[in-house]
């Protein structure tokens, strides 16, 4: 069974291949359907995990704990938005070419086929593998318009993207130095659940360096600041469901591969040294979005800068530790992934619609786009994290957690910088809704994409009043793992 | 020759050839130059494969031979005929201040890495700091230069210190991880070619000084 559904999970690989060579007509159906099955392959993986099973398969190659089943869930969710909102995309591209919109979708495919793969492995270096050829084929998602701008943040994102991961390797390849003598040359010196384990016996100048150069490498990849320049070209100039994955999956793998070090080097040196870096960065992050979401006149940037917010405030609450902290992280990654997901198609319904992606130029969206007016208007407010949005539940519970574990004063900066930010944010979404009325009625939608629009709004309304039972024992079978023990 | 004094002396080789790429200004040489730092990386794990009767070394040598030090340069220098740039005419950094940069990153890596206990059997005391160096060397290669070509040339070094490390640090490393490294590794360089020629045909140049208009 876990065989079958493992097999599942990984048909979206092969199966671009097969889009790749698909006539431009069928390739949308031949994806989706491939993506049907890797999303039905993931929740019958998943489920059980989350419930409290383990799952071992392919000789110890494959681990999958709560932690890694929690990330897998948000990133099929994200990917399954943004494929509701591929073909609108598809149809509004001016700059296709024919066999174009076969290859967007094999290159969809293989970018959520890698994502799904990271939370699989016990194994650093193939996470590390997973998450590189990721960054690859999403370079390619990036510049796929071929305008000259989506080239200029295709080729900083494939150069940084590059460099920063490159640096992750170094930090992977340290841990595998620091643990060898220890496990042995095998697979095991860089099998998490083993590091883990063995974490207070491994090298303690190895580890730092590892960790630093991770913290760096993913970090980049996640978008924490200094290391974001590229993440407002790419995220504003790739197409919009590319920008939903983006911003919604990637973030939280690349929090999740980070977790995964910030885990051993906390076993090796005690948590003073990851969590107070992780807690710098995540509050130099909050601190550089502030005034470019304040300033910001291109509706795309906006939300890459509230990307950059958001990964500032998770690696802030993966620093804080402590079970209210990481258990309002959680929710808010999977928080986040809905509601950004669900606001980059509706902005870039809005773009399309109004050809500008300045914000004077979209005002009055509500009355010119009814759908994606009434989608943005929503998402914003649930972003902000005004009640009754889960992300109003999740912040309040990182600022106290970080309280009730002696971090009082950076919880306090972090919840000035936040309230600072959603005033910035609604000011400018405000405008965007309400403003004079510019153009004439917006794109007509598919309901498919009426969808992928509204339903994870909802669910983000339903979760901040009510959270399902199984959820909350998820989020506490999460908790256990990130509270150390790893499994 | 011992296995490690093999290591020792194409890191030796990997060092100096970053240090006279940062003062090289020619691109076309800078190929050449980057194309024989591959092939000592590459023929490190080679030799120490077949001595050590480690196979998966040799084929990701012989791999990394082919693409990096073969393929690579032939592809990089007909991009070089294509565009009407061959000199990197006014980098960031002049050639003094590069000089002194690259010499100040090789002291910089042997410093960080002086204290560290790296297990005997990995062999990596020297190989470590000399990979950190190249490493580093690349990424000031590509902050100091504004020609793409040029930077594509400055990922190559980083990653040939990339590599060093990773053979340097583990030569037991599982075959499937290193082969998975090694394959991202080739495709990188694969997608910025293909973002090059684009750029080339797009703003009809190869100098990333056209890559201004996304601020803010």
């Amino acid at each position: 069974m876990t065989d079958v559904a493992l097999l599942a999970l990984l048909v979206p690989l092969p199966a671009g291949l097969l889009v790749w060579f698909t006539p431009d007509r069928h390739a949308g159906r031949v994806a989706t359907l491939a993506f049907a099955v890797g999303i039905a392959g993931g929740l019958a993986l998943t489920l059980p995990v989350l419930a409290g099973q383990s799952l071992r398969a392919l000789d110890g190659l494959v681990v999958l704990d709560a932690l890694g089943a929690f990330i897998l869930i948000v990133t099929l969710a994200v990917s399954a938005i943004a494929i509701a909102g591929s073909p609108a995309y598809l149809r509004h591209e001016r700059s296709l070419r024919p066999g174009d919109a076969a290859r967007y979708w094999a290159l969809l495919l293989w970018f959520v086929g890698g994502l799904t793969l990271v939370p699989l492995f016990d194994n650093l270096g193939l996470v590390w593998v997973a998450i590189e050829a990721t960054t690859i084929v999403s370079a390619l998602l990036v510049g796929f318009a071929r305008t000259p701008a989506a080239i200029e943040a295709a080729w900083k994102y494939l150069i940084l993207g590059s460099v920063g991961i490159g640096f992750a390797l170094l930090g992977t390849l340290l841990a595998y130095a620091s643990s060898v003598e220890l496990l042995g040359e095998t697979s095991d010196a860089l099998a998490w659940t083993r590091l883990a384990s063995v974490a207070a016996h491994l090298d303690p100048g190895l580890v730092r360096l590892a960790f630093l150069f991770a913290l760096v490498g993913y970090g980049t990849k996640a978008g924490l600041a200094p290391f974001h320049t590229w993440l407002p070209d790419a995220h504003s100039q790739a197409p919009s469901p590319v920008s939903a994955i983006l911003s919604g999956a990637t973030l939280a793998i690349s929090l999740y591969a980070l977790a995964r070090f910030h885990l051993v080097a906390v076993g090796a040196l005690g948590p003073a040294f990851s969590s107070t870096l992780l807690v710098l960065f995540g509050l130099l992050s909050l601190a550089v979005a502030l005034p470019f979401i304040v300033a910001q006149g291109d509706l795309k940037r906006l939300l890459a800068y509230s990307s950059i917010e958001h990964i500032g405030l998770g690696a802030l609450a993966l620093g804080f530790g402590g079970p209210v902290a990481l258990g309002g992280l959680l929710l808010h990654l999977l928080a986040h992934g809905l509601t950004k997901a669900s606001l980059f198609l509706s902005a870039g319904g809005l773009v399309e619609s109004g050809r500008s992606r300045r914000m004077a130029r979209l005002t009055g969206s509500l009355e010119t786009a009814p759908l994606d007016g009434r989608a943005f208007l929503g998402g914003t407010l649930l972003l902000s994290g005004l009640p009754p949005s889960a992300m109003f539940v999740s912040e309040i519970a990182i600022l106290f957690g970080g309280f009730s574990v002696g971090w009082g004063v950076a919880a306090a900066v972090a919840g000035l910088l936040l309230a600072l930010t959603v005033a910035g944010f609604l000011f400018h979404a405000s405008r965007v809704s309400f403003g004079p009325a510019r153009k004439g009625p917006g794109p007509t939608s598919a309901p498919w994409r009426a969808a992928g629009l509204s339903i994870p709004l909802f669910a983000v309304a339903l979760l901040g009043v009510w959270t399902p039972d199984p959820l909350t024992g998820a989020i506490a079978r999460v908790v256990s793992v990130l509270g150390g023990g790893g499994g | 020759m011992t296995v490690t004094s093999l290591v020792d002396l194409c890191a030796a080789g990997i060092v100096l050839l970053g240090v006279v790429l940062a003062v090289t200004r020619s691109i076309g040489r800078s190929i050449w130059l980057v194309a024989a730092q591959s092939a000592l990386g590459a023929s490190a794990a080679i030799g120490v494969g077949v001595s050590l009767g480690l196979w998966h070394l040799v084929v990701g040598g012989v791999l990394a031979l082919a693409a990096k030090a073969i393929v690579y340069p032939l592809v990089l220098r007909q991009m070089l005929r294509a565009s009407s740039v061959s000199v990197e005419r006014h980098p960031y950094a002049g050639p003094r201040l590069s000089l002194v940069v690259a010499i100040g990153i090789v002291f910089a890596s042997g410093a960080a890495t002086s204290d560290l206990a790296l297990a005997a059997s990995v062999g990596g005391t020297r190989a470590l700091p000399a990979a950190i160096a190249a490493m580093l060397t690349g990424l000031f290669l590509m902050m100091s230069r504004r020609k793409a070509l040029s930077l594509l040339i400055g990922l190559l070094v980083f990653e040939n210190g990339l590599s060093l490390a990773a053979f340097a640090l583990t030569y037991g490393m599982p075959l499937v991880v290193e082969l998975g490294i090694l394959f991202d590794l080739l495709i990188v360089i694969v997608v910025g070619w293909v973002y090059a020629r684009r750029m080339l045909r797009v703003f009809g140049s190869l100098s990333t000084d056209e890559l201004r208009s996304l601020r803010g």
